[in-house]
């Protein structure tokens, strides 16, 4: 660079006309017109907030929601207990069930907590019991007790199963069928063979069916006793048939079913139900995530335009940079 | 350490100050004094539209009167080839009716400017006349510092050439 063409480039300036200079007095000391008040920007840093906020404010007003409705293991949530012994057949339930039992109940009344068959009534009567029990040696104990209990309360073994597949650790499950009559003894017996871990009671009532069926078997013996020959003998046979279906639920209302499981693992402890608060915490954040997630998906959607607006854009500026440079070259 | 804020003078001020600037830089990107007056009014009528968009944190007011000088100057030239090949078409070759500012500048100096591009012209206006840093410069051109201290000079490096053959002549 010469410094004498530098001082004479500089030296040289010119000036602007004092007409252009009254010109641009004139317009730069007028009144600017107002800004618009609704760019693009300024929506855009409005809402972007906005719609942050109303989206926490729904995540926090749906984790308020349903914190204070009751959960399925919360607070409010329902603890059935069985109840203690009563008489169902009173109550002509056609089927009555009584879920696992409840933990924090003391051990006596765990002990009895198996309601007893309604008495006078058919009824199928099932139960499943789930012991735990110290090592596999009392495991082995435990079962030949269970059988011969079973037995000495005049009931039969229908299956066993016995298994230890690593030291120390096994079940045994016992499928035992007792006496109707001995079956609250039975399971009082059970009870105190191991730790309950829990009990479930089934009762349907038979006597209804058992009922009909007697009605039927009247109904077709009074009409057998007026006919003759053939019909007679069709209708002796179908006669038949129902006395032997009817014999079958008697056998049936005759001995409950037990199902007695026993194991060596120690149940692990289920996980304290949340409070409120925490509820209400994890909702809120579960809709923020599912919010994410949803503002994730349209991104990822939407970021093979975005990516083509943006190059476009780019492209467009570096062209039109270009071409003023070429212009510049040619002027 | 406290950071000073740079202060926002108002429009007529900027005016004031920096008219000449705005009017040199168009004259040597145009080498018409007529539409680099009509250049200079109508930037500071687009100034008047946009000051409120105006950010002294971002640049100072000459490199933000000069980027819009150049933009109405870039669509004048724009304009001015789109009708210089309109008359080339039609064969009707008239000569550019405008004139080099002949009271302000050496003949030769004006001779030697005129062989150069607008684009040499432009940078030596920014750098030289007007006297930017080559960060402000270079943000009037769209273009890194680096690159524009390169382009003033091989700008310069040509001025010379023209205004040595000049002499010589």
């Amino acid at each position: 660079m010469s410094p004498e063409l530098v001082a004479v480039l500089r030296s040289e300036t010119p000036a602007a006309p004092d007409a252009l200079r009254e010109r641009v007095a004139a317009v730069t000391t007028a009144t600017p017109p107002a800004p618009r008040r609704f760019t693009a920007r300024r929506v855009l840093a409005f809402a972007a907030p906005v719609v942050a906020a109303l989206s926490l404010a729904a995540a926090v007003a749906v984790g308020l929601n349903t914190a204070v409705s009751p959960g399925p293991g919360g607070e409010s949530a329902a603890k059935v207990a069985p109840p203690a012994a009563q008489d169902v057949g009173a109550r002509e339930a056609p089927g009555l069930t009584f879920g696992p039992i409840d933990e924090a109940a003391p051990e006596s009344s765990r002990r009895s907590a198996a309601p007893a068959p309604g008495a006078g009534r058919a009824q199928d009567y099932r139960a499943t019991l789930t012991l735990l029990v110290d090592g596999t040696g009392e495991l082995s104990t435990t079962t030949q007790k269970a059988l011969r209990t079973a037995r000495r309360l005049g009931g039969y073994v229908v299956a066993v199963s016995y298994s230890s597949p690593e030291p120390g650790e096994g079940t045994a499950a016992v499928r035992l069928r007792i006496p109707v009559s001995r079956v609250q003894a039975a399971i009082v017996e059970f009870s105190g063979l191991g730790r309950i871990l829990a009990q479930d009671t089934r009762i349907s009532d038979l006597q209804q069916g058992l009922d009909e069926l007697t009605r039927e078997i009247r109904r077709l013996e009074r009409r057998a006793a007026t006919l003759k020959g053939e019909e007679r003998a069709r209708l002796l046979a179908q006669i038949a048939r129902l006395r032997s279906q009817r014999a079958q639920v008697n056998r049936q209302a005759a001995f409950a079913t037990v199902n007695l499981d026993l194991t060596t693992h120690e149940p692990k402890e289920p996980a304290a139900a949340p409070g409120r608060l925490e509820r209400a915490l994890d909702d809120a954040v579960g809709i923020l995530l599912a919010e994410l997630a949803i503002a994730a998906y349209a991104l990822i959607v939407a970021s093979p335009l975005l990516i083509l607006l943006a190059a476009g854009l780019l492209g467009n500026r570096a062209y039109r940079r270009h071409a003023d440079q070429r212009l510049l070259e040619r002027a | 350490m406290r950071c000073m804020r740079p202060v926002r003078h108002s429009l007529a001020d900027a005016a004031e100050r920096h008219l000449d600037d705005v009017y040199r830089y168009v004259l040597y990107l145009t080498r018409d004094p007529q539409a680099a007056e009509d250049l200079t009014a109508e930037t500071f009528e687009r100034a008047v539209r946009l000051w409120h968009r105006f950010d002294p944190a971002r640049g100072s007011e000459r490199t933000w009167l000069c980027q819009i000088a150049r933009t109405a100057a870039l669509d004048h030239l724009r304009a001015e080839e789109r009708r210089r090949r309109r008359e080339e078409r039609y064969a009707s070759l008239a000569e550019r009716a405008s004139e080099p500012d002949a009271e302000s500048l050496s003949p030769w100096l004006r001779q030697a400017l005129a062989s150069l591009s607008a684009a040499d012209r432009e940078v030596i206006a920014l750098r030289i006349i007007l006297d930017l840093d080559p960060a402000d410069a270079g943000r009037v051109l769209g273009i890194s510092p680096s690159a524009c201290t390169t382009r003033l000079s091989r700008a310069l490096q040509r001025l010379e050439e023209k205004v040595g053959s000049q002499r010589v002549a």
